[in-house]
């Protein structure tokens, strides 16, 4: 018993060394190639529609048109709370590379955020993967560290590493190897219902500068109006939980590790710091105490927003451009009465940045997605058919497509989309792209380590639901949750 | 005819000695060729996940490393797992959904199935309008429920503000006191209809001439129901209950769709709790450790259930 425990140990400070050593090694990269200061909405207006590329003459000379193979692909695909016309241009996706490659039998399978990480992990552990899938970008590392994947840089699929975000490619990074091509990458933005503040008694353009302001506008629109706030979102196992939370946590200053710092070491836990409480208790105060969001925050997602801020019943939120859109979408949907309310609410909506913590501090989640390719042994059937995944790859992340496929609600991958004609159109078509472009320079990648999807879909929006449930205090919520992020960092927890 | 007689003799002799029981086997070659087929599936579906899932139990497997490389941990999944204040919570919310569910769901059933055993005008509209909660998908019902219990725009908490009855839409999911009970409610809005059709189908086997009999001995209502009716239902019941507790157990579907075992783990029952461990988290050896309790749980419920059937058949038909 006593060598089965000092085994355990040994192996439990081995992980935790790997853990240490892999989360130094990802920040060592070399210093970002692409200047985040730049990108100004200004600077993107001046480059947008300024060079034409030729997709599928840049995809042949990665992988011939005429190449005839097989393909299996999943991905995380449109869901309930997108825009119709996101839609649209994943169907032309698929098409356009169906006619580019016609002898390539291409079998793809969507997934919903929230599913496809459960769905990916259960067909790996009975070696029945797909070869091609683009995950979250919380999800690349879990699958690099466990071996799971090929190595694949942009460069294999005909572009270049600087073509990409730096905290993209950190987040397809592992161990100094590279392990995926980024398709887009988001920011959001903070969303209000001038018409709501200005009933409220609010200043209709001025937006809360911090988080305590948005405590504050909350219980001031709830009070005044009867309707919430601010559209607080904390269930588990939804990408959109962490997606609101963190902003809030890296703003206050806290965060899980160090992630929010400019050289990240990942090695201290500071979920239970006092600013990380403070964070939380800014979120209790609005549920709790103030009652000033939505009660169903717990079982909710932002999709359970939107119908809210359609209807004038949520005065804030923090969301994508693409809400715009969204909002369009749900008034064709309404009826009688409903219709010109709603229209009232799209008139009345704006976009800002996203608030301060109480020292100025502004961060905003560095979001969305990657693709990457499966080791054989992994996959149904097993083999993969490199060719035809590094077609799809490079379609997909090409400058025309990783921009038409982040239309309406993020930024292409592929930094050259924004110098493409699409972009150009979507400046003027897309309202509201520039604050999200804004708040570019303050976004914070998630960490990247294996145990992050856990800490992020897990550990997080449980905190959350402990203290805003009253299950736990505002304390000890934030220290069991730094107790847990200890426990998964060192490979054990239940 | 070799199977029927040596059945026959068998039941009538002392029980067979290890010599005597394989002769039988090999007497009986044949049929056990007839059925290997479906051993042959039942080992590979049945007993080796059951084989793995103890195996794995015994294993830690990290978010870093892959399923094959887990880590031989002996019992400290189970130390782990019964230590666990989150174990004892969601056993405690485990017996409460099974048991109430099962009871309260029972008890419907039976007043249901006797208020339709009587023939009146509409019984059998009435009777397909109560099977509806059974026969569609729990699923469906599931969202449905999700959305008649919502806490801000919910059609009940509609109703009750409209009426003047509640200030604002009363919490049922989003509160960790409220939740579990609600979602009991819309597990006996389910369920009940199966133990509706069991019992009625209980009921035509109760013979006419007794409950006349009695009638003319002077017995009443109660007394009929309580000496004649209800002792014919035992057996029926007991099956019933003991397919209802076993499916209780198991229920996935309306905690997991409605709630997720939130909020913080208030409506978490054992089945989503395992899978949450498994596939969520990546717990395969805490998962499966959990799995293996549940397993001898139900083998236990199991043994119940097939004495009850043997029971019922020594009965012969009632």
């Amino acid at each position: 018993m006593t060598s089965l425990k000092l085994g355990a140990a040994v192996l439990r400070g081995a992980v935790v060394s790997a853990f240490l050593a892999s989360a130094l090694s990802t920040t060592a990269l070399a210093a970002p190639p692409v200047d985040l200061s730049k990108w100004s909405p200004e600077y993107v207006r001046s480059i947008a529609g300024t060079e034409d590329f030729d997709t599928a003459a840049e995809c042949g000379k990665v992988t011939p048109l005429d190449y005839k193979g097989d393909l299996t692909f999943w991905y995380q695909g449109v869901f309930e709370g997108d825009p119709d016309l996101l839609r649209q241009y994943y169907k032309d996706f698929f098409e356009t590379f169906r006619k580019t490659y016609p002898n390539i039998n291409l079998k793809e399978q969507a997934l919903t955020y929230n599913d496809l990480l459960d769905k990916f992990r259960t067909a790996l552990t009975a070696n029945a993967g797909p070869m091609v899938v683009r995950l979250q970008i919380l999800g690349g590392v879990e699958f690099a560290s466990k071996g799971y994947l090929q190595e694949l840089k942009p460069e294999d699929v005909g572009w270049s590493t600087e073509d990409f975000w730096p905290g993209a490619m950190k987040s397809v990074t592992w161990e100094g190897k590279t392990y995926g091509v980024p398709t887009n990458n988001e920011t959001m933005a903070l969303i209000w219902n001038a018409d709501i503040f200005k009933r409220a008694g609010l200043d209709p353009d001025k937006p809360p500068a911090t988080w305590d302001d948005v405590v504050a506008y909350s219980k001031q629109i709830h009070d005044k109006l009867g309707i919430a706030g601010y559209g607080l979102v904390a269930r588990v196992n939804a990408g959109n939980t962490p997606y609101r939370f963190m902003p809030q946590l890296w703003g206050y200053g806290g965060g899980v590790f160090d992630e929010a710092d400019p050289n990240p070491t990942y090695s201290e836990i500071r979920l239970n710091s006092a600013a990380s409480k403070r964070a939380l208790q800014a979120s209790y105060d609005m549920y709790v105490r103030d009652k000033s969001v939505p009660v169903s925050a717990l079982t909710n997602q932002q999709a359970d927003n939107q119908p809210l801020f359609v209807s004038g019943q949520l005065g804030m939120m923090i969301s994508h451009p693409s809400d715009y859109n969204v909002m369009k979408d749900l008034q064709k949907k309404a009826t009688g009465d409903d219709v010109a309310k709603a229209q009232t609410v799209i008139d009345n909506m704006r976009y800002g940045l996203i608030p301060t913590g109480p020292d100025g501090r502004r961060a905003v989640v560095f979001g969305g997605s990657n693709m990457h390719i499966l080791k054989p042994e992994y996959v149904d059937g097993g083999k993969v058919d490199l060719p035809a995944a590094k077609a799809i790859i490079c379609f997909w992340t090409s400058p025309e497509w990783s921009l038409k496929m982040a239309y309406a609600g993020s930024n292409p991958g592929n930094l050259n989309g924004f110098k493409t004609k699409w972009m150009k159109e979507r400046l003027d078509n897309i309202k509201f792209l520039d604050v999200t472009t804004s708040m570019l320079p303050y976004g914070v990648p998630f960490p990247a380590l294996p145990q992050t999807p856990e800490i992020m879909n897990h550990i997080i929006p449980d905190m959350l639901q402990n203290a805003l449930t009253g299950a736990m205090t505002v304390d000890q919520a934030a220290e069991d949750a730094a107790k847990k992020v200890k426990e998964v960092a060192g490979g054990g927890g239940l | 005819m070799t199977i029927v007689s040596g059945h026959v003799a068998a039941s009538h002799q002392a029980p067979p000695t290890r010599a005597s029981l394989l002769k039988q086997m090999w007497v009986s070659r044949t049929d056990y060729l007839y059925v290997l087929p479906a051993i042959a599936v039942m080992l590979i579906v049945i007993a080796y996940p059951i084989y793995y899932t103890i195996d794995l139990s015994f294993f830690k497997t990290p978010p870093g490393l892959q399923l094959r490389d887990k880590i031989f941990v002996g019992w400290d999944n189970y130390t782990a797992i019964l230590s666990s204040e989150v174990f004892w919570k969601v056993t405690l919310n485990t017996v409460i959904w099974t048991l109430s569910s099962t009871i309260i769901a029972f008890i419907l059933g039976f007043a249901a199935a006797l208020a339709l055993h009587r023939d009146f005008l509409g019984r059998g509209v009435l009777r397909a309008i109560l099977i509806i909660p059974w026969v569609i998908s729990a699923v469906a019902a599931s969202y449905i429920w999700k959305w008649i219990y919502h806490s801000d725009f919910g059609i009940i908490g509609a109703i009750l503000v409209q009426l003047g009855l509640a200030s604002r839409p009363p919490n049922f999911i989003d509160n960790i006191n409220s939740v579990l009970p609600s979602l009991i409610v819309v597990n006996i809005w389910r369920e009940f209809p199966f133990a509706m059709i069991m019992l009625m189908a209980g009921l035509q086997t109760v013979p006419d001439q007794l409950l006349r009999a009695a009638q003319v001995d002077g017995a009443s209502t109660w007394q009929r129901f309580w000496h004649v009716t209800f002792p014919h239902l035992s057996g029926v019941s007991t099956v019933t209950i003991l397919l209802l507790a076993v499916s209780n157990f198991n229920s996935f579907i309306i905690p997991w769709i409605m709630t997720g075992g939130g909020p913080s783990n208030a409506s978490h029952i054992w089945i989503t709790h395992i899978y949450e461990l498994a596939f969520g988290r990546q717990r395969w050896g805490v998962a499966s450790a959990y799995s293996v309790l549940l397993f001898l749980i139900l083998m236990t419920l199991g043994y119940f259930y097939v004495r009850a059937l043997s029971g019922n058949d020594r009965r012969g038909p009632s």
